[in-house]
């Protein structure tokens, strides 16, 4: 039987596994190894993940499970992401769905982001944490690598209101060598599917020599999309298979990017410490209205919201923003 | 104002330390520091070049500073060991290397020693699972022995009380009467800390994957190697660095991970803590040895560390700390003093030295080095 969960669309054979290892097939059909289990259950600032134009200053209830429908050869997370979840099992969260909102409850979180892996080898398990999550009001965001399905990224857009889709290459060559893909053609399709009716950024980890040179290509496709999506420009830490490999220079990137940064408003270059390109500007007037701190390697997070709820307090610009009123309420929050 | 410079490879910034807001900050204590972190790319905490880094940097910055009270941490035993599991051999070497770069900075530097090891490492025997009670627990600093409970039901109690792996759980109140403190200060402490027994770990939510090969062992007493002195307790090497600065200059050498049964030096065994408490490597530790009296309440173990992290929060790239601890003997000292580790980075803070560098890491990705300059009017 096929599982139509990501373009992967494996073959599974009864009561064996596609590539992620998360599904099997039984006489039902296809279906998940380890419902709700998580790798993850804890908090987090959604600066850090990032997000930066939703909700801005919240405290996230951060989530994942396990496995990859990826292979990237710079996989921060190998150790979940690559591992054979059978083998991860012992160590992960059991918890229901209601555990999980009760402990986002108990933590204080504005919200639930799935972070860890890719949230489309576990689909059934957030549809169902997905539909407690809505009736509690609680909004839900991810991570993911957006190689799902078409089928699954509606799924996934009934569960998610805010999306971070990884946008790691455009080319064939690097897609096959670094990611194991054949083609980013299903995430591009993905993008402009969420970008129609869900907050959306993107983000791409650059890889000086090998995808660099993709910088204003993939900057014209994200203009194609909307303009406005914020776009993190990462700059690749040298982890798993690439470990060794020379740190990116940072003012060659901020070079290539600086002309890009007179089409698209919302670009940021980070995931290194200290980085000077996290704060959001007004595209009209060029104000800061959001400063931020990078820590580097997923510990950025909120400085200063100045913005006059979405808007530039100095010209009134709107400024793309999912805020709503609940959001401002971290002492609430946190009582 | 506190200075910071940022290392990133090939790319330095210029910040104050308290709002993180970039200055321009020049002149030549900046220039110096800058030039040492720019030589002294951060291997990583995995890396066994990584105690050489300690030495190689402080030895560097000794040449544009010198100082006469130096403190250093050498953390690569300490990380190796946590997560990999070693054999004895391996474990052996790595230890000999941390104690001969050590050596390696005295012989260079003519400084005098004191050197203390953070205690003893055990081998994970299991966890304590705690995800699933009503209330609320908390780890915090990698913490193996404590968690704080917050919001027990009875049944709760009543499960933890029994669990053959937790050795007591003490209410705030019987915290507090042992450290004293304010009220103010017993706040952040929580409504009951919880005690594993040797060998076992709590497990929290936001917990890692990462499961632990070796954790602290029970460590009422540390090593400490200070021939000719007197000392008891870790409150006690303050003093000592105090009365002989007077004479020699001092290193103050700290090796994590490091207790009586594999400390390599001349030693006498401290008291590391108070009744049933003792510390585990961290900053309550350091600053409890910096400073000469216990450090428990800056931030007390188990405490609700996320209630902290409002986004209006000073010194954004010193951890958890909201402001510079008091108190400590470097900050107080007239003389020139330089910290540099590869624990956290935690050095400026703990320390109070003159310049601190340390190694900007999170959770073990290494993402460069950072250095503080809190005085650059002694040079």
């Amino acid at each position: 039987m096929r599982c139509n969960y990501c373009e992967k669309r494996c073959q599974i054979e009864q009561g064996k596994t596609g590539y992620c290892r998360m599904y099997t097939v039984d006489e039902n059909g296809v279906r998940e190894r380890f419902p709700h289990r998580w790798s993850a259950c804890g908090t987090s600032r959604i600066e850090s993940f990032p997000f930066y134009h939703a909700y801005p200053g919240t405290r996230s209830m951060t989530i994942g499970t396990a496995s990859c429908n990826f292979r990237c050869r710079y996989c921060s997370n190998a150790y979940i992401a690559k591992e054979d979840p059978e083998v991860l099992q012992g160590r992960m969260y059991v918890f229901s769905p209601a555990k999980v909102m009760d402990t986002a409850k108990k933590l204080g979180c504005h919200n639930i982001v799935f972070n860890v892996n890719e949230p489309t080898v576990s689909i059934p398990s957030l549809l169902e944490l997905g539909d407690l999550a809505k009736s509690a009001g609680l909004p839900m965001g991810c991570l993911t690598n957006g190689y799902a399905t078409e089928e699954s990224i509606e799924l996934l857009a009934s569960i998610f209101s805010f999306f971070n889709v990884s946008l790691k290459g455009l080319s064939a060559d690097f897609n096959k060598r670094y990611i194991g893909i054949d083609s980013s053609s299903p995430v591009l399709r993905n993008i402009r599917r969420l970008a129609q009716d869900r907050h959306v950024e993107v983000t791409t980890p650059v890889i000086q020599g090998t995808n660099d040179n993709e910088i204003d290509a993939i900057a014209d496709f994200l203009e194609s999309v909307d303009a406005e999506i914020p776009w993190h420009v990462f700059r690749l830490l040298p982890e798993d298979e690439m470990k060794g490999a020379e740190y990116p220079n940072i003012r060659a990137i901020d070079a290539a990017l600086r002309f890009v940064r007179m089409r698209l408003p919302y670009v940021y270059f980070h995931n290194f410490v200290g980085s000077e390109w996290v704060n959001t500007r007004c595209p009209a007037c060029g104000s800061v209205v959001i400063e931020r701190f990078s820590l580097g390697c997923g510990g950025d997070r909120l400085n200063r919201f100045l913005c006059e709820g979405k808007s530039c307090p100095r010209c009134h610009q709107e400024i793309r923003l999912m805020i709503d009123e609940a959001q401002r309420n971290t002492e609430e929050a946190h009582s | 104002m506190s200075i910071t410079v940022l290392d990133a490879r090939e790319w330095q910034t210029v910040l104050d330390l308290r709002t993180g807001e970039k200055v321009e900050s020049t002149g030549p204590l900046v220039d110096t520091v800058k030039g040492v972190l720019q030589r002294h790319p951060y291997p990583g905490d995995m890396d066994r070049a990584s105690n050489r880094w300690v030495t190689d940097t402080a030895l560097d910055l000794m040449e544009g500073y010198r100082p006469r009270f130096v403190f250093l941490t050498y953390a690569a035993q300490y990380f190796s060991g946590r997560y990999n599991a070693m054999t004895k051999k391996q474990r052996a070497e790595i230890l000999s290397e941390a104690f001969l770069e050590a050596e390696r900075f005295i012989d260079a530097s003519g400084f005098t020693g004191i050197v203390m090891g953070t205690g003893n490492m055990t081998p994970l025997q299991g966890i304590i699972d705690v995800t699933e009670i009503d209330g609320l627990a908390i780890s915090t600093h990698w913490s193996a022995r404590y968690a704080g409970l917050y919001g027990p039901g009875p049944d709760d109690l009543k499960f933890l009380n029994e669990h053959p792996r937790i050795e007591r759980i003490i209410p705030r109140d019987a915290v507090c009467g042992l450290f004293g403190g304010t009220s103010e200060q017993s706040l952040r402490v929580p409504e009951y800390l919880m005690l594993a027994r040797e060998g076992y770990a709590f497990r929290t939510i936001s917990g890692a994957m990462k499961v632990p090969v070796m954790i602290p062992a029970l460590n009422f007493a540390v090593p400490v190697h200070a021939p000719g002195r007197v000392v008891e307790a870790i409150t006690d090497i303050r003093g000592i660095i105090e009365r002989d600065l007077a004479k020699h200059k001092i290193a103050l050498i700290v090796m994590e991970g490091v207790g009586l049964e594999e400390f390599p030096l001349s030693h006498v065994p401290c008291r590391n803590g108070k009744e049933w408490f003792y510390y585990e490597p961290g900053d309550g530790q350091y600053l409890t040895v910096s400073t000469g009296e216990h450090r428990f309440y800056d931030y007390p173990t188990g405490y609700k560390y996320f209630d902290e992290l409002d986004s209006t929060k000073d010194y954004p790239f010193s951890g958890f700390f909201t402001s510079i601890p008091q108190g400590t003997f470097a900050s107080g000292f007239a003389g020139k003093s330089i910290a540099v580790g590869n624990k956290s980075m935690f050095m400026h803070m703990v320390t109070g030295a003159d310049i601190a560098i340390e190694c900007f890491a999170r959770n073990l990705y290494n993402q460069g080095t950072m250095a503080v300059i809190h005085r650059e009017d002694k040079l």
